[in-house]
Formats: C-alpha cells, sequence, structure tokens
C-alpha cells in the first residue's frame, strides 16, 4: 500500500527504487476498480499500464515522474472517453489532450482514470451525474454528500486511490468538496493556468483547479501546471514562480483579514470552535490577524449573482453540443432541428436543462438589464469591496462552508440569509479570479471540514506559505477516510 | 405621390488570411472537405478562440480606406442561436464594440462625388458549408472559422445604380487592399440589400424588405430596380408591403420570395469571455495602414498622372492582376505609359481571352514586355510584327530583341536607303504618278506597298509614305 | 421584464432545441421566482446601477495576437471520428430547408 502518501513522499520512494511506476499504477487501477463511492466514469487500465511500463529511469527533480492522479471528465483526453457525466458525450472519445493533461503526460504523470462530476461540473453536490451520485468515503452509510461538481476527483484522494486529481472549479467545485472530504483543494489566479480543453461551464468564473493531500503538493502541482498558452488568450503571462522550492513556513508580519459576517452565517459551532483555535495558532505564528466587515447585502447577493452569470454562461457554452459532430444522435431523424431536438432532450439531465432555460432567460434583450447585466454589475461591486479589504491585508481566512456534514436529503431553506453567505461565500474567489485554497483543520464525529485562504491575484506563493504554516501545527495533513475512520 | 427608395446594405467579406479568425487551421478555398479544421471549427468541448492578427490588420486597413474610427481596443461578442451550419451554437462577433465605425466611401454620381456613409464595420467568423442534395445536407467544416468583415452602410442609397457603385467601391477596397479577393459569384463577397420605400420629402419609412444572394454586381443593380418597381406599384394600389426576405431570380430578373420575417431574433448577445480586451497600440494600427498595399483610388490618381485617361485608368482598374501587371511595366518605363495599357488592354488581354486565361496567371516577365514596346517605339519593327514577336515569346520566353533578330525583322529606317527604293518604284510606275495626280489616293497607297514590297518589308512604313509623298508632290 | 409562466417556460425550452418533463416546468418556475426575488434584492443595493458590468475578473487586457500561420490542421478521420452519421467525408443531416 503506498497510495495512501503524498507525491512527495511518493517521489522518494520512487528516486529510491523502492517502488516503480508500474507497481503504483497496479496499485491505483486496483483501487480505483474496487472503488465504492462511484467516483469514476472511466478507468484507463491498459493505457496507463502501458505508459507506465515506460517509466524506467526515475528522474530526481520531476516530482510528477511516475506519480498516478485521475482527472475529472470534463478534461478532454485524447482517445480516453470524455463524458462530462451526461449522456450528451456518453461515447465522445476527444482527438486532442487539454493543456493541464498534455503537461502532466510530459512530466510522466500517469492517468488512472477519469472521474465523476455532476454533470457538465453545474452543480454543488455529487448528484447529478448520468451515474447518479457520488459519495463521501468518510460517510459509509452514504447519507451525505462529497460536495460538486469534482466529487469524483475528491473522493479519489479521500479513499487513497491517487494522491492528486484534477477538478475544475467554477463557484467552488474543488474547495466545496475539498472541505467535506478532508483534502487540500486549490484553485490559482484565473489565468495562471491554462483553461484549454477543460469544457467549458462559465469562461469568466472557470478555473483549472485540483486536490491534492498536502500543501506541498498543492505547490508542486501548480509549478508544473502554470504559464501561458498559446491556444487560451486568457492565459497569462505573468512570470512563473517556484513555489514548491519557495515555500516558507515563516508568516511573521503577514497580515490576515476574516470578513466578520462570513463568520457569524457558520452554523455548526464546531467549526467556530475550531476556526478561532487556528486564528490562535496564526497569531502565534507570527501574523497579524484583524477581523474587518463587509455589506451584508452584497454577501447574500452572492448566489443570485453567481447562478445568473453561471447559467446563461453554460447556456452558451453548452450550445456545441447538438448531436451533429459528435454526442448522442439516434438516427432516423426527419430535420436537423429533430437531430439537435432529440439530442438535447434525451442527452441533458433535467437539472441542467433548468439551469440552461434560466441562464438563456437572463440573456434575453428586455430582461439582460435586469438580470445578466444586474448580475455582473454586482459581481464586480463585491469584487470592489473584497479588493478593497485586500488592499490592506495580504490574504483573507475563513471557514470554508457553513456546516461539517450535508445530507443528500435536505429540508435547509436554501434562502436563508446565513445559509446563503456561508454556503457560498467561496464563489468570491471566482468573481475576483483570486488564489484560493482549502485545507482541512477539524474533524468531528469522523468527518473532516475545512477553511480557506484567498489571496490577491497572482499571489498564489503566500497562499500556499501560509497553509503550509498552518498546516504544519494540526494534524490533518495528508489524511484519508481509511486513516481517520479506520 | 412620389416615391423614394432608402437603401442599406450589409456587406460580408471572406478574408483571405492564411489561417482561420479564431484558429490556427488552413483558410485555404477548395481543398477536400473536413481537411481543413481544427478542434475549435468543430466546436469540440475545451476549444478556445485565439484571434488571428493578420485579420485584425485587415479589418484595421479596411476602417482606414473606409475614413472610419478605429476602436483601439478590441472587443468580441457571441450572437447565440442554433443552425445546423453553426458548429458552436453561437458566432463569435462584434456587436457592441465594432473595430470601425463612422466612416464613408464616396462614389461617382451624374458626374459629381457622392458620400455614402458607413456605420460599422467589424470581424466575425464564417459558418460551416452546406451541400444540399435531393434527401440530405452534407456539412464541409473547412469554412468554418473563415475570417469575415462585415460593412454596414447607412440607408442613404436611392437606387440601383448607387448601390451597385457603392458595393463596386468596397469591393475595390477589399480586393486592392489584399484582404480579400471580393469575388461575388464565388461568395467571398455577398451583399445583403435592406430596401423600404418613403414619400419623398417625409421621413415616414415604409416596410422594409431585405434580398439575400445577389452574387454579381448586375444583379444588384437589376435586383432593386425591379424591388423599387415592385413595392410601388403594391403602394400605389394601396396594396401593402409585407416584411420578408427575398432573393434575385437571374433567370427571371426578378426578386422572389424566400420567407415572411417573423419576430425578430433575439440573439441574447453577450461579451465573450474567452477573449479578453485586445489593446491595439497606435503604432501597431500606423503599421498597418502604412504597410497596406496601394489602394485602387490611389492608383487611379498615378495612373492619370502617368498619363492615361480617366477612362483607361478605370478600366485597368476592372481587373486587379492586370492592374498589377501593368504597375510591373510601369517601372520599367514610365514613359511608355499609353503603350504598355494599350499592348496589355488589347493584344494581351485578347490573347489571354482565346485562351480562357487571365492575368493572374500570366507568367511572362514584364521587363521583357517593355523591351518589346520599347522596340517598337524606336521604330524598329512596326506594331504588328511587335504582336508576332509577343506570340513568340508566349511560346517561349526569350529576350524579344533575339527573337527580332532571329525572325530578321528589324525595320529599315534609314532615310537615304528607302529614299533610293522610293525613287525607283516611282520611277518604275509612271501610271500611278498621273493617277495620283488626278486625285486618286488610291495610287499613293499602292506605291507604298511596292516599296514595302521591294525592301520585304522591313522599310519602317511611315518614313515610306512620308518620302514616297514628298517625291510625288515634287514632282 | 415578461411575466413568467410555464408557456414561456416552454418556449424557452423549444428556444434551446429540447423539452422537459411536464413537472420539471413547475420545479423551474418555482426556481425563478426564487432567481427573481435574488436578483430584485441585488437590485437594491446602493450605487448598484452606477457599476460597469464585470466580464473579466480582474483588467486582464493583453496586447498581443496570434501570429498568421498554420498550425493545428485535423485530420479528416479525426474531424469525423465522432459524427455518428458520416457520407463522402462530410457529416449528413436530414436535408435542411430554409
Amino acid at each position: 500500500m503506498y497510495l495512501d502518501k503524498t507525491i512527495v513522499e511518493l517521489h522518494n520512494l520512487l528516486v529510491k527504487k523502492e517502488v516503480t511506476p508500474y507497481e503504483l499504477a497496479q496499485e491505483a487501477i486496483e483501487n480505483a476498480k474496487n472503488d465504492s463511492n462511484n467516483a469514476f466514469e472511466t478507468i484507463c487500465e491498459q493505457e496507463a499500464l502501458d505508459f507506465a511500463k515506460t517509466l524506467i529511469e526515475p528522474e530526481k527533480d520531476n516530482l510528477f515522474w511516475g506519480i498516478p492522479y485521475v482527472a475529472k471528465d470534463n478534461y478532454s483526453t485524447k482517445g480516453i472517453l470524455t463524458t462530462g457525466s451526461s449522456d450528451i458525450l456518453k461515447d465522445y472519445v476527444p482527438v486532442f489532450d487539454a493543456t493541464v493533461i498534455k503537461k502532466l503526460k510530459e512530466k510522466k504523470a500517469v492517468l488512472i482514470g477519469k472521474t465523476t462530476l455532476d454533470e457538465l461540473a453545474m452543480g454543488g453536490s455529487g448528484t447529478t451525474s448520468h451515474k447518479g451520485k457520488t459519495y463521501n468515503p468518510y460517510d459509509k452509510t452514504h447519507t451525505y454528500i462529497i460536495g460538486g461538481s469534482s466529487c469524483g476527483s475528491a473522493a479519489s484522494l479521500a479513499s487513497g486511490i491517487v494522491p492528486f486529481a484534477l477538478g475544475s472549479d467554477t463557484g467552488d467545485s474543488v474547495r466545496k468538496p475539498a472541505s467535506y472530504a478532508g483534502l487540500v483543494g486549490f484553485k490559482p489566479t484565473w489565468g495562471r493556468i491554462s483553461r484549454y480543453g477543460l469544457f467549458p461551464f462559465a469562461p469568466s468564473l472557470d478555473h483549472v483547479a485540483y486536490f491534492t493531500r498536502s500543501v506541498e503538493d498543492a505547490a508542486i502541482a501548480l509549478e508544473i501546471l502554470q504559464g501561458h498558452d498559446e491556444l487560451d488568450m486568457t492565459s497569462s503571462l505573468k512570470e512563473q514562480c517556484n513555489y514548491f522550492k519557495d515555500l516558507n513556513k515563516d508568516i511573521k508580519g503577514m497580515k490576515i483579514a476574516y470578513i466578520k459576517e462570513i463568520v457569524e452565517s457558520v452554523k455548526d459551532k464546531v467549526i467556530i470552535e475550531q476556526f478561532e483555535k487556528t486564528l490562535n495558532i496564526l497569531k502565534e505564528l507570527g501574523a497579524e490577524v484583524n477581523q474587518v466587515s463587509m455589506d451584508k447585502k452584497l454577501l447574500t447577493a452572492i448566489f443570485g449573482t453567481y447562478y445568473v452569470i453561471s447559467c446563461a454562461e453554460a447556456t452558451s457554452n453548452n450550445a456545441n453540443l447538438d448531436g451533429i459532430k459528435f454526442g448522442l444522435r439516434e438516427g432516423n431523424e426527419k430535420t436537423y432541428q429533430e437531430v439537435m431536438f432529440k439530442a438535447r432532450t434525451k442527452g441533458f439531465g433535467e437539472f441542467i436543462k433548468r439551469r440552461f432555460i434560466i441562464g438563456s432567460y437572463s440573456l434575453f434583450k428586455e430582461n439582460q438589464e435586469e438580470l445578466f447585466l444586474r448580475a455582473q454589475k454586482a459581481r464586480r461591486k463585491i469584487v470592489n469591496e473584497i479588493n478593497k479589504i485586500l488592499q490592506n491585508y495580504d490574504l483573507i481566512y475563513l471557514p470554508a462552508l457553513g456546516s461539517v456534514r450535508n445530507p443528500f436529503e435536505s429540508n435547509v431553506d436554501k434562502l436563508e440569509p446565513n445559509y446563503l453567505i456561508a454556503e457560498n461565500h467561496l464563489a468570491i474567489a471566482n468573481f475576483a479570479g483570486l488564489p484560493s485554497l482549502t485545507l482541512p483543520i477539524g474533524i468531528d464525529k469522523d468527518f473532516p471540514f475545512g477553511a480557506n485562504f484567498l489571496g490577491r491575484a497572482f499571489e498564489e506563493q503566500k497562499v500556499f506559505n501560509v497553509a503550509y504554516a498552518l498546516e504544519s501545527k494540526l494534524e490533518f495533513k495528508n489524511i484519508t477516510a481509511k486513516k481517520v475512520n479506520g | 405621390m412620389e416615391l423614394e427608395a432608402v437603401i442599406g446594405i450589409e456587406i460580408h467579406v471572406e478574408m483571405k488570411t492564411k489561417t482561420k479568425m479564431f484558429s490556427s487551421s488552413s483558410n485555404v478555398f477548395g481543398a477536400d472537405t473536413n481537411t481543413k479544421v481544427s478542434p475549435l471549427d468543430m466546436a469540440f468541448p475545451g476549444t478556445l478562440p485565439v484571434v488571428n492578427k493578420q485579420a485584425v490588420i485587415n479589418a484595421i486597413r479596411v476602417c482606414s480606406a473606409l475614413h472610419m474610427d478605429i476602436d483601439h481596443e478590441l472587443w468580441f461578442d457571441r450572437k447565440n442561436y442554433f443552425y445546423s451550419d453553426l458548429p458552436k451554437g453561437y458566432q463569435i462577433t462584434q456587436q457592441r464594440r465594432p473595430i470601425g465605425s463612422n466612416g464613408y466611401v464616396e462614389i461617382l454620381c451624374d458626374n459629381s462625388m457622392k458620400k455614402i456613409h458607413i456605420e460599422r464595420l467589424h470581424m466575425e467568423e464564417d459558418t460551416c458549408k452546406q451541400i444540399h442534395y435531393a434527401d440530405c445536407t452534407l456539412l464541409d467544416y473547412n469554412r468554418a472559422g473563415t475570417p469575415l468583415l462585415e460593412i454596414v452602410s447607412l440607408p442613404e442609397i436611392h437606387n440601383g445604380e448607387e448601390a451597385m457603385k457603392y458595393v463596386d467601391a468596397i469591393r475595390r477596397i477589399v480586393v486592392y487592399s489584399n484582404v480579400s479577393d471580393g469575388k461575388m459569384e464565388e461568395g467571398s463577397l455577398r451583399c445583403d440589400v435592406n430596401i423600404s420605400l418613403k414619400e419623398k420629402g417625409q421621413d415616414k419609412l415604409g416596410t422594409k424588405v431585405e434580398i439575400k444572394n445577389l452574387n454579381s454586381l448586375a444583379n444588384v443593380e437589376k435586383a432593386i430596380n425591379f424591388e423599387i418597381k415592385r413595392q410601388s406599384e403594391l403602394i400605389m394600389n394601396n396594396l401593402p408591403v409585407e416584411q420578408e426576405t427575398r432573393r434575385f431570380d437571374e433567370t427571371h430578373k426578378e426578386t422572389v420570395l424566400m420567407r415572411k420575417k417573423t419576430d425578430a431574433v433575439d440573439y441574447k448577445y453577450f461579451t465573450e469571455p474567452n477573449i479578453p480586451p485586445i489593446k491595439l497600440s497606435d503604432e501597431f494600427i500606423n503599421d498597418a495602414i502604412k504597410s497596406c498595399p496601394e489602394l485602387a483610388d490611389v492608383k487611379y490618381e498615378r495612373y492619370v498622372k502617368a498619363g492615361l485617361s480617366s477612362q483607361e485608368a478605370y478600366q485597368l482598374l476592372q481587373d486587379k492582376d492586370l492592374s498589377s501587371y501593368y504597375d510591373s511595366c510601369l517601372q520599367y518605363n514610365p514613359k511608355l505609359a499609353k503603350q504598355i495599357w494599350n499592348f496589355l488592354v488589347v493584344d494581351i488581354s485578347s490573347y489571354l481571352n482565346k485562351r480562357g486565361e487571365t492575368f493572374a496567371l500570366f507568367t511572362l516577365k514584364a521587363e521583357n514586355i517593355v523591351k518589346l514596346l520599347s522596340i517598337i517605339d524606336k521604330g524598329d519593327i512596326s506594331y504588328a510584327q511587335g504582336r508576332k514577336v509577343f506570340e513568340k515569346m508566349c511560346e517561349k520566353e526569350l529576350d524579344p530583341n533575339i527573337i527580332v533578330e532571329s525572325l530578321n525583322l528589324k525595320q529599315n529606317s534609314n532615310t537615304e536607303e528607302i529614299k533610293a527604293m522610293c525613287l525607283e518604284v516611282i520611277a518604275n510606275n509612271n501610271q500611278s504618278v498621273i493617277d495620283y495626280k488626278a486625285g486618286k489616293d488610291r495610287a499613293m497607297s499602292y506605291l507604298v506597298g511596292q516599296v514595302m514590297k521591294t525592301s520585304k518589308g522591313k522599310a519602317n512604313p511611315q518614313i515610306v509614305a512620308k518620302l514616297v509623298k514628298e517625291i510625288l508632290d515634287s514632282k | 421584464m415578461k411575466e413568467i409562466n410555464e408557456t414561456l417556460l416552454k418556449e424557452c425550452a423549444h428556444n434551446l432545441m429540447f423539452d422537459m418533463k411536464e413537472e420539471e416546468y413547475q420545479t423551474l418556475l418555482n426556481e425563478f421566482h426564487i432567481v427573481q426575488e435574488q436578483l430584485s434584492m441585488i437590485g437594491e443595493i446602493d450605487g448598484l446601477d452606477q457599476e460597469e458590468p464585470m466580464t473579466f475578473p480582474f483588467d486582464c487586457a493583453i496586447s498581443y495576437l496570434r501570429e498568421d500561420e498554420e498550425k493545428e490542421n485535423l485530420t479528416r478521420e479525426e474531424a469525423l471520428k465522432n459524427a455518428k452519421d458520416v457520407f463522402a467525408g462530410q457529416i449528413k443531416l436530414p436535408k435542411v430547408v430554409g
């Protein structure tokens, strides 16, 4: 059993030749086949083993050499089925690799499988995949959600199948499941990593994001994934950084803010208690920690703002799914309209159809001012407020979510103001395109929960450093469901 | 009631860049189906648009030629609708901030220049090509993503002739700036006409009718004139003009109904989030304009200065390949402007016509054509002989001097020698001298002919004619 | 803004080239009311109308363009690999009219 180790630990074993990439790939595939959380769309057994077999001489300076990983099934993988967890793409085999997949391949990381997601990444519960619910490995009763949309990737890490998983994050789709699954979930600045090959949900909010089980591993991953890509005009030309080498636990003098209204909106006391404990740790480490305040009206507006913008962009992004060039087409249609109509009616789940309608409606000429443009204005207002705080502080630190657990069947009022704030504030990082990292800070009755750091644009290093420092003072580095619950 | 037509024209121009508007697959015309496509052209999930620099340069050049304000920041929008030829389910265009706005073009109407104002020019992408068969439609994605310019005039055009001249003016600009082939018959320049009638002197417009698929300049004029007549008759008979889209039927020379217009489609425009705002520096814009190939109106001025008549200059400009060949010739000897014009437009053109060829593929060196014309100009060979030399050159390209030499064509322009021949011929043809004196002109031609014969055709005919006349008159 | 009802929503769905189960329209109607409520609340935020709508998360303007050089042609096989109905190197559709 190797794969409950971190990338750094595995790398050391690989370099010492105590284990080979082939053995790791075999173990990961075995783990994936035994997965009981419905985390996989596809297991690429043959491809993974064939590739791992070619990896003979360890590359000392390449920490991803021979490391098995999984990717959310909304990354285009050449020659490997990529469904977006939607029936409309249930037999789509891309002819090109996403840029991040290509980069991982170049680093000789071994793709083990493609993981489930909320259909086309539109959702936060991990329940709307065409394969049904994905479960939280921490919950053998299958009562509580793991969160989405990157549910399968989160489950793969929490159950120790692999040490690294690509996800994507449009509202909180990596950082939310990271909290429920005891993981480090990270999204960098918008533009830091190329989105080429990531199925778009809402491009102005979409980020390549990922899960690891340690902050070090998260820093390593950004080093290899970062950089401008000529296939993505929104990918930044900013200088690339050595996040891993420059990791530093010394956070003396770092200025950290927490937002009063968000902390107060958290429902579970255990989260607040543990969060306050971590505030003290940060202070002990020499950081200057202060409470700041933000207009509650703006905070309760996050959800509506997010919903309208993301649905509007999504309805357009998914208009290419019409059964003509690829995807579901049954045949015997009489008109091209029928081709489209059948593909889209049968291919999309009802949940995302509703979102498409809401998005489309928000874009109609006569509604745009009151819906789409209003949401875009609110976005700016929220972003301006957050950036004002970040003018005086290096980072914002907050509980990731309002509760430790969230059952599949829930009667909570999703429009109750505290719920609106606590369960949606992570989307601020998407509105503003800022780097954001969730890491586990506590365990309550066998369920982990996380807190989140939000940094300034392109200042990922600070986010890593402070998370690294905090992680070292807690006992939740590299936890898995098995380690915690036996 | 006197009626007046109000006409606005939308022109789509396919650019002849090397690659597509937003992807780097080839933008070549006529390739095997579906062999010039990128993942983006097929709208595969995860692909992203990347703006083609040359397309932007082209847009700037046309904006400049149309005296437009050029936006220093590029923004793109999505136009959302479903159609079988639209791969992404939306078209990337520039709805809110077109690169060019507020320009004009001048056309010559009734001997005076008229300004037609242009509201906007923007960049967008073409759809895939549909080929319709009896029982199915086949899709070729080679055309998907071809860069387009859309140029929208204000409704300031009032008849078919103005419309035709407007389209021709735009066509010349895009052709001479090397932006497009501008071939209406091949669809690389397409125009849609909006036309409504109003009472003269009144502001209130009648119902707008759109005419699509006009595939030649002549058809633009004919279609509009027909449509004006059709709508006028409806109005005069108190019948309603329906809001509809019509096309021009070439065989019957009339516009026919394509479809009635229902409610305008809501395209749900919004800013394209995958293309960040692109700043264009003054330097970039100025370079694009400065390096633009010479435009037709500049060429026109230059030709007139070189000595061509307005009509001649205009005729050259109708064919860009001809005009550019003319320019190549002109640089070897600007003094021969007229002679070159004549030889290219009359002789070479008819040679090419006979073979169904054009100047585009004409390979003889301009330098050699000019050499030949210089030889003619010096009087070393006659024009008729020059044509023969040209034909030899077409068989095998050699320096015309060598051909003249080998055919032994060089004319004799030695006055003394010719005079001797003239005296001899006249002395031997007394009757002709008498006829000439009696006023019979034919006698003179006969004598000149005889001298030419004696010289074996090599005597310079002008000199012969001059000398024969002198001798006869002195008798 | 138009009054929202099931007929309108159905029209929207058809406009997007799909249909939903009947009961979904009621669910959607409820969701719509939530969205509208949210957005009208957002409309009350002070000074909102003075804000410029935001598309990009921050100023990300660039000043470069792609060179016009041919790069990524797919083969025909790749281009058409995922299409269900292919004939003579092209994607086949029922005859498109109008």
